[in-house]
Order: C-alpha cells, then sequence, then structure tokens
C-alpha cells in the first residue's frame, strides 16, 4: 500500500471510505479515488493497486454493484453502486472504526 | 454471527460463477483500468513506469481475489504433476501398479483380518462366550449344568448330513445337533418363527427343527408359512419352528438345520457313547473367566466317576476354557496371519521400488528445480509440489487397489475353508476402505518425502551450470542402494517361501495314492440309515444298482464302497483284535472301515499283497471275512503272517477271518494316509459290513469304470439311481480324479497366490535393480566418458557397471536368505516333503534372484559401455 506514497490506512479502512464515498450515488473507480483524494485534501491518494482489487472484494462480499454506463466524456465505464448489504456493513463498520479510533485516541491521551 | 457465514457463502458462491465468467471478467477489468489510466493521463498529462507496473499489479491482485487461492495453488500442483505423469508414462504406470498390487492385496487381507480375527462375533456380549475343549459325550451336558455356578452350559455338534425329504427332491443337507438352550446361551435370534423352547431336548418333545435362512431360501422360495410345516430328516418327522437370520453361521457355516439334542439316559449308546462333542458356555454375570476357568477339572473329574464304564484316569485333563472367537478361527489364524505377512512384504517392495525411483526422478530434476528455485520459488512450495506428485501416486494406486482388492478378496477367501463363520459376508467395506485410503496417504507421504528433501537440496548455483547430472548426493544415492537392497531381500524371503510351497505341491503330486483313479466315475448314494434297518433291503438295492451300473453302455464295470479315498468322509470303527486285549491303558484301537463289492479292489488296481481278494460268495450268509491293509498288519502282527487271524467290530459276538492283505491307500488326504490315530484300515463285504451301531452302512458311493470320460455314462448312471427310489438322494456324478484333485484344490490355490506374491516381487524387485543401475549410469556417464577417452575397455565399463548392481543384489541375497530361514518354519504347516530350509530351493530361488538381478543390470551397463566419449564429455 505504500506504493503510492499515500500514508498506510489501518487494515479494513480503505473498504470503509469506498462504501461511505459511494453513499452519495453511483461512481467509477477513478471518481472515487478523485473523490477520496478531494475530500481528504490531497492527504488520501489512493493507488489503483489497492483500490481495485478493494472493490473486487466488496463485489464478492456483495456490498456493492457494479454496472456499465457512459462517463461524463462518453466513454464505456464501470459504474459501483452501494447495495442494502453494502449500507448494513457500512452502518456496523463505522461503528466499529469509531470504537478503534476511541480506543487509540484514548490511549494517546495518556497522561 | 450468521451475517458473516451468509457473507461467506456468497463470497464462495460468486467465486464460483466467477470461474465461470473468468475471460469475460478479465476483458471487463481490462477495459476498466485502461479507462482509469486514460482519465489519469489526461488529469496530470504524464505517463511513467510505475503507473504501468501499478495497473499489472492491480489486475493480479483482482485476479487473486476472483480465486480460491490455496485451492487454484493445490489445482496447480496436481496440473503439474498429472502433466508429469503424461510426460513419463512408464513410470507413472509401473508406480501406480506395483501400489495398487501392495494396496490392493493389503486391502483385502485386512477385511478377512477384520472380519475373522477382530470383529466381535455377532452375538450378544460375545467377549463372555467361550469354549470348553475337549470332547464329552450327551451325559455331560446335564451334569455340567447341574454342578456349574458360574456358566450357562450347551452343546453343539459340529453338525452331520440327513436326509432331507417331504419337500420336493430327496436332498442332502448339513445339520447339527443342538441342546436347546443353545441360542440363549449363544445369544442369537431366530428372524422368524421361535427358538427352541426349554425341554425341548427331551425324548418326546424333540420332533421340531430350525432352518438356515438359505436352506428356507432354497427349499420353500422364502415362503412364511413354511414354519409349522412337517419336514423328515433322515426318515423322523419334525416340525419346522424357527428360521435363522442370514449370516447365522454357528458353529460353522454349512450347517443348514438345527435339531434339539435328545437327553435320554435309557439311550445307553446315544447318551453315553455317541457323538462326543465341545462344550459351549456362557459366563454368568458377575463372574469372571478365571472363576470359570477354576471350576472346569473338578466337574470334569466328578463326571468321569458316573461313567458307566471305565474311563481312562487322565480324560479331558487339559480341558479348559478358551474364548468362543479363538476357537472358530483357530484353524485359520496361522494361515491369515502368513498371507497377511506376505502381503505387507509385497506393499513394502512396492513403496521401496516406487520411493526409489522418485529419488532417482528428482534426481535428474535437478536442473528444472534449481530453475525454479531461481525464478523465486520457496523451498517450501518445491516440497509442496513434490509430496503432491507422491500422494497423487499413491492415490491413484490406493483407488486402483480397492478395485484390485475385491478381486483378491475373493481368491483369498476361497483359500480358508468355506465352512469359516462369517467368511460369506466378507465383503470391502469403508472402514476397510478408509484404512486403505490412509495406508494410501501414508505411503504417498512416506515414500515422497526422501526424494522431496533431496531435492530440495539444492546448490543452485551449481546445478544451473553443470546441468548436474554429476552432484553427488552421495547421501541419498546410499539410500537408494539400502533400499533396492531391502527390497530384493524381501524378495528372496518371498520367493523361497513359493519355492517350498511348489516343491511340496510336485511332491505331493507325484505321491502313488495306493490306487488308480483314472477313468473312474463315482455318485454318492444315501438312503435314510433307518432303511437300512432291513438290512436285506438295502444289501438288495445295492445288488440292483450294481447290477443295472454294469449294463450302461460305454461301463466296463461297477463297484460299491461307504468311502472312496480323499472324499473327506471317516468310516472309523473301533475293534477289538485277536491277541491284543483291551485294557485301561490300551482302550479299542480304531480302524478305517471300509464296507466294498467284490469288484472294488480289482477296480481301483489297489495291490493285493498276500492271501485272496473277496469274491461275490462272500455273501451275507457265508462265513465273515476281511481284507486288512498292509499297515494294520504291520501295526498288529510286524514280522507275522495276518491271514487267518481275527479281528471283530468293538462288542461284536462273531469273530472275522483275515483273508487277504492289500496296499496301503491315501484316504485321508495326499499328504497322510490316515489320522494319527487310526493305525490302517479293514475292508468287509458289504453284505456282512457293520458300524459302530451294528447296521449296515446306509449312505454308499457307486463306482463305475469307464471306457472313456464322457457325459452320456454320467448321466444314464444318474437316472438309474435315481430311478431305484424316489426317497433315496442322489450326488452329483463325478470322475474319481476330481475327487483326488479335490482333495489338494484348497493348497494348489494357496500356491497360486504365494506365486503370484513372488512374481510381483520380483518383478518389482527387477525394475528396481534395473532403475538404480541406469540412474547411476546416467549420473556417471561424464565420469565413464572420461574413462573411455583415457583408455579403458567396453569391457572394463561393462564390468564396472555389472559390479556395481550386483553388489547390491548380492548383499540383498544374502539378507533374504537370512530373513527366509528365520521366517520360513512358520509355513511348516503347510509343508508337504521339504523342510524349511531345504538346501536345494534356497539355492535355487538364490540362482534365479541373481540371474534376474544381473539381467537386470546388463541393459544399463550395455549402455554405458556404449557411452561416445566425445558426445558425453561435452553435453555440458
Amino acid at each position: 500500500m505504500g506504493r503510492t506514497g499515500a500514508p498506510e490506512l489501518l487494515p479494513g479502512t480503505l473498504d470503509l471510505l469506498i462504501l461511505r464515498t459511494l453513499v452519495a450515488g453511483q461512481m467509477h473507480g477513478y471518481g472515487i479515488a478523485q473523490r477520496l483524494r478531494q475530500v481528504s485534501d490531497e492527504v488520501l491518494q489512493v493507488g489503483e493497486s489497492s483500490l481495485y482489487p478493494a472493490l473486487q472484494r466488496l463485489l464478492l462480499n456483495g456490498w456493492v454493484k457494479a454496472a456499465w454506463g457512459a462517463s461524463e466524456n462518453n466513454r464505456r465505464a464501470r459504474y459501483y453502486t452501494l447495495t442494502a448489504a453494502g449500507r448494513k456493513q457500512l452502518a456496523s463498520e463505522r461503528a466499529e472504526f469509531a470504537r478503534v479510533v476511541g480506543a487509540i485516541e484514548k490511549v494517546l491521551k495518556m497522561a | 454471527m450468521s451475517r458473516d457465514v451468509h457473507t461467506s457463502l456468497l463470497r464462495v458462491w460468486r467465486r464460483i460463477v466467477f470461474r465461470w465468467r473468468r475471460t469475460e471478467l478479465d476483458h471487463e477489468l481490462a477495459e476498466e483500468l485502461e479507462f482509469h489510466l486514460a482519465l489519469k493521463q489526461q488529469a496530470s498529462g504524464e505517463l511513467g513506469h510505475t503507473q504501468m507496473g501499478n495497473m499489472t499489479i492491480a489486475a493480479e491482485e483482482c485476479r487473486d481475489m476472483w480465486s480460491f487461492l490455496k485451492l487454484e495453488r493445490l489445482l496447480q500442483d496436481i496440473r503439474y504433476a498429472t502433466r508429469m505423469f503424461r510426460r513419463t508414462p512408464g513410470f507413472t504406470a509401473i508406480a501406480v501398479l506395483s501400489l495398487a498390487v501392495g494396496i490392493g492385496g493389503n486391502a483385502a487381507m485386512f477385511t478377512l483380518v477384520n472380519i475373522l480375527l477382530v470383529r466381535p462375533l455377532p452375538y450378544r456380549q460375545p467377549d463372555r462366550l467361550f469354549r470348553i475343549t475337549g470332547i464329552f459325550p450327551r451325559a455331560a451336558v446335564p451334569f455340567f449344568q447341574q454342578q456349574t455356578r458360574t456358566m450357562d452350559v450347551a452343546a453343539v455338534s459340529p453338525g452331520s448330513e440327513y436326509n432331507l425329504t417331504g419337500q420336493g427332491e430327496a436332498i442332502r443337507i448339513f445339520g447339527s445337533v443342538t441342546s436347546a438352550n443353545t441360542f440363549s446361551v449363544l445369544g442369537a435370534s431366530v428372524a422368524r418363527g421361535r427358538s427352541f423352547e426349554p425341554g425341548e431336548d427331551s425324548p418326546g418333545r424333540d420332533s421340531v427343527v430350525i432352518l438356515s435362512n438359505s436352506l428356507w431360501r432354497t427349499k420353500f422360495g422364502g415362503d412364511p408359512a413354511a414354519i409349522g410345516r412337517v419336514i423328515a430328516l433322515n426318515g423322523v418327522d419334525r416340525q419346522i419352528v424357527g428360521i435363522m437370520p442370514p449370516g447365522f453361521s454357528y458353529p460353522s457355516a454349512q450347517v443348514q438345520a438345527w435339531v434339539p439334542m435328545r437327553f435320554d439316559p435309557s439311550n445307553f449308546l446315544e447318551y453315553w457313547a455317541g457323538g462326543f462333542m465341545p462344550l459351549l458356555a456362557r459366563l454368568r454375570t458377575g463372574v469372571t473367566m478365571p472363576e470359570a476357568q477354576l471350576e472346569i477339572q473338578p466337574i470334569i473329574g466328578e463326571f468321569r466317576k458316573t461313567f458307566p464304564y471305565p474311563m481312562a484316569r487322565d480324560w479331558n485333563r487339559d480341558s479348559a476354557a478358551i474364548p468362543l472367537q479363538r476357537d472358530l478361527t483357530g484353524d485359520i489364524r496361522g494361515k491369515l496371519i502368513i498371507l497377511l505377512c506376505s502381503v505387507g512384504l509385497v506393499l513394502l517392495i512396492a513403496c521401496a521400488n516406487v520411493a526409489s525411483l522418485l529419488l532417482s526422478r528428482a534426481t535428474t530434476r535437478r536442473k528444472e528445480i534449481a530453475l525454479r528455485v531461481a525464478l523465486g520459488a520457496i523451498r517450501l512450495r518445491i516440497v509442496r509440489q513434490l509430496l503432491t506428485e507422491s500422494v497423487l501416486l499413491a492415490l491413484a494406486g490406493g483407488g486402483l487397489g480397492i478395485l484390485l482388492g475385491t478381486g483378491a478378496l475373493s481368491i483369498f477367501k476361497s483359500l480358508l475353508p468355506s465352512s469359516t463363520p462369517g467368511l460369506a459376508q466378507a465383503s470391502i467395506d469403508w472402514p476397510v476402505a478408509a484404512a486403505v485410503a490412509g495406508l494410501a496417504l501414508i505411503t504417498g507421504l512416506a515414500f515422497g518425502i526422501a526424494p522431496a528433501l533431496s531435492a530440495s537440496q539444492i546448490d543452485l548455483a551449481q546445478s544451473i551450470r553443470t546441468g548436474s547430472q554429476r552432484s553427488t548426493a552421495a547421501f541419498w544415492t546410499r539410500l537408494r542402494g539400502g533400499l533396492i537392497g531391502a527390497e530384493v531381500a524381501l524378495t528372496v524371503v518371498l520367493v523361497v517361501s513359493a519355492g517350498l510351497l511348489i516343491k511340496s505341491l510336485y511332491t505331493l503330486s507325484e505321491v502313488h495314492p495306493g490306487f488308480r483313479p483314472q477313468q473312474i466315475l463315482t455318485v454318492r448314494i444315501s438312503p435314510n440309515p433307518s432303511f437300512c434297518t432291513q438290512r436285506p433291503a438295502c444289501i438288495a438295492l445295492y445288488d440292483r444298482l450294481l447290477e443295472g451300473a454294469r449294463g450302461v453302455s460305454g461301463a466296463a464295470d461297477a463297484a460299491i464302497a461307504n468311502t472312496v479315498p480323499l472324499d473327506a468322509e471317516q468310516p472309523d470303527l473301533a475293534v477289538d483284535v485277536e491277541g491284543h486285549p483291551k485294557s485301561v491303558d490300551h482302550p479299542a484301537p480304531m480302524l478305517w472301515s471300509g464296507a466294498i463289492s467284490a469288484s472294488y479292489i480289482r477296480m481301483l488296481q489297489i495291490p493285493l499283497l498276500a492271501g485272496r481278494d473277496l469274491t461275490e460268495t462272500d455273501g451275507a450268509k457265508s462265513a465273515a471275512v476281511l481284507l486288512i491293509s498292509a499297515s494294520t498288519a504291520k501295526h498288529f502282527w510286524p514280522g507275522e503272517n495276518p491271514i487267518g487271524k481275527h479281528i471283530k467290530a468293538a462288542g461284536e459276538r462273531q469273530w472275522r477271518t483275515i483273508v487277504g492283505v492289500v496296499g496301503d491307500v491315501r484316504q485321508y488326504s495326499l499328504s497322510k494316509a490316515m489320522p494319527d490315530w487310526i493305525p490302517g484300515a479293514i475292508y468287509m463285504p458289504y453284505a456282512q459290513a457293520v458300524r459302530e451301531d451294528g447296521q449296515v452302512p446306509a449312505a454308499m458311493t457307486l463306482l463305475v469304470k469307464v471306457r472313456s470320460n464322457t457325459d452320456g455314462p454320467a448321466r444314464e448312471i444318474r437316472s438309474l439311481a435315481q430311478d431305484q427310489d424316489p426317497n433315496v438322494p442322489v450326488g452329483q456324478v463325478q470322475p474319481l480324479e476330481e475327487v483326488v484333485a479335490g482333495s489338494i484344490a484348497n493348497f494348489r490355490a494357496t500356491i497360486r497366490v504365494f506365486i503370484s506374491f513372488a512374481a510381483a516381487a520380483i518383478l518389482l524387485a527387477a525394475i528396481g535393480i534395473y532403475g538404480l543401475v541406469s540412474y547411476w549410469v546416467t549420473q556417471r556417464s561424464y565420469e565413464i566418458g572420461l574413462r573411455v577417452a583415457i583408455g579403458a575397455t567396453r569391457n572394463r565399463i561393462l564390468s564396472m557397471v555389472l559390479t556395481q548392481g550386483l553388489r547390491v543384489a548380492l548383499y540383498g541375497i544374502a539378507a533374504g536368505v537370512i530373513g527366509a530361514l528365520a521366517v520360513t518354519r512358520f509355513l511348516a504347516s503347510l509343508l508337504y516333503g521339504v523342510g524349511a530350509a531345504d538346501p536345494l530351493t534356497f539355492a535355487a530361488v538364490t540362482a534365479l534372484v541373481l540371474v534376474v538381478a544381473t539381467t537386470a543390470t546388463a541393459f544399463p551397463a550395455w549402455r554405458a559401455s556404449r557411452i561416445d566419449p566425445i558426445r558425453s564429455l561435452r553435453v555440458d
């Protein structure tokens, strides 16, 4: 993951970020990467070698669906959509993430 | 939690679906990535190596995501292995076949051992059942039942033949006499109807019978209404009360009917003197075997005093309780274990062979393996690949082995007496198949581990540089030599065993049986004993038969006899011999007692040694006469003329005069003229003959001398016999030669199995030696080339390689001879006329194995002598 020069993500975090990104609506792979970069103020630069395997994993788990559609520049692109199962997964992963982050904060704030 | 399970199931399912859409998915992914790249280029306007690399990694990781990685890798190993096997079909066939032979034989033997020796008897609490050894008269049964406080005692006779009439054609069946409590003591219940009730063994209430399932099916068509019907057994009417379940086989699988044993103290002969048999018992609850053991001898001591006639002081002195299972398998235990050991040896040889083949292949594959290591394969991965190959070989061998095993099982079964309880039901079942699969896996891992380790220990640089057929792995080469040596040793043991048995068979077939069986047809005719209470009726029946048989077209002569040699009948008779008074130390001698027509001795060409033969005039009313065999004469009158001396059946009033002495005949078996307790034979004219009970023998064999062994006379003879009386069962017509051959059929079959074991072993050993030497030659081709180049002659090279191969063979043979000397004595019970350490056999086997080893070495040696130094030196 270090290959893109982006900071190391906690394991599983990328899945969570992608799911969260897709809440806004369907998006193609490049779009997801762009969006993550913009929203994180250029901090999270997700490389394709992490992004596409992660998308495949989500597809396999049934959390996202993929469909071909026309892109802004009229090329064929694969768009990903959040499924109901994906939404549920997002909710539970978010809670879990908050718990872990909270725990890490506590450790860091320790006197 | 359930959601996780759900998700992972979905994942598995999608992966399976993805497998089918592989190409499509690949295309889609490529397009998607291309699209991504295009957008990215547009955004930044730059193109670099890293990004291209990223794309490849992305595609690869996506593909991994779709697949079951571990499974894929295994499949890949398997695919790779099968490709290797396809490329070397000879190697693969030899390896799989050798394993199949070893594993198949073992599967069959496991099955038999499991069923006969390991699996508990199919009765309630079988470990509490035992047999009291020794034999007892009927009177002992009630006596034991009254005296014992530790066991429930029953009695079962081994069985005898009965005529079954009153139900279609009269047939001969095998029945056992049992005390009424037998089935409850055994803990076996009937499948239909009822068991014997208490008291059904007392006189007047005993006219009942229980049938075996097979008799019920064949004779009554499995009709449930058979219960309650009345049939006649030996002319006595009995009501069928029950049918046993299929597979019930006590006291033996031969028994088709069980009739109650009658306990009638008023019938002196039956109660005290007839049909001695072993006792069957079950420990009562809370009693241990040693407690019962302690009770047996005191009860026997008490019982001996109640005999109405003097009984030897040491009668049944060594009677003891032995577990029923051991009793039932006593005779075949040794044979089974011998077979199990030899089959185990074959498997060991097969494993050694396959291991050595794999070792040599691993060496020739060094370069390939080194290349894979160089390309980044880790050692574990290579070991796993090689182990996959050997396990795959073992599993293929195991699968084929189970098929072979079913065939082998039926052959092994034919080696054991068919009356063995439970034998007929033996078939390869799941536990055995599982054991075989386990065996296959273990052998696979065992013979795979050494080659795998040897191959993975590769000095990379050297292997790639030289192609490394020369790199020396001395340890593995020595191991291989050791394996082949051991293989040769095991082979020698098996071949010596086979050799000893073959020599026994040869000796047996050269034995002169004392008569000429050629061109004689026999047929058994068995009227009810009750039919012969009227002696004249019986004598007249056989006179008519003899006369009729002489009239059959193609018949030269005819005779009758109560037994023919080697037909497994045992007509022994207690006799009084003139000048040899009986005493407590010398009870009445038993003699083999023939009842024959005057033509019998002449027809079988039994030599007349002294006196005269029987004649037609020795009839019912003339003076009582008999012939004796040479050994009878020698036993009672050594150095004296026995003609004119007298013998009579024990208890008879009238002496019979000896008129002639005839040659000894192998009556009992080809290897043994008579059982140990019978010193010789007598022959009485049929019209004057008696059995123990004073009656004339009822069941007789008609012998007809024919000019040729064709079907015509056989059919005519049988219908002639059947026409006499529809109530008299008539057996199948059988040439006497077949009876003689049949008496050693079992032995022949045993030998065939040993020969096939030995042949398999010797073939495997030859392949092993061949493989070893060819490998050695390949490995040394550089060195050999060098030797030739500096002037070694072809003969020098030839002898160098031959020495190499023969050294291993000689070590193996030496070890094998020592091993064979140690183990062949366990074969002693199967041998005839040859010692377990027969020097001739050992020498012949040594020579044979040496010749095979030399031949196997000669091919690679010849190839070595043809090595072209220029080519072999330039190759690397």
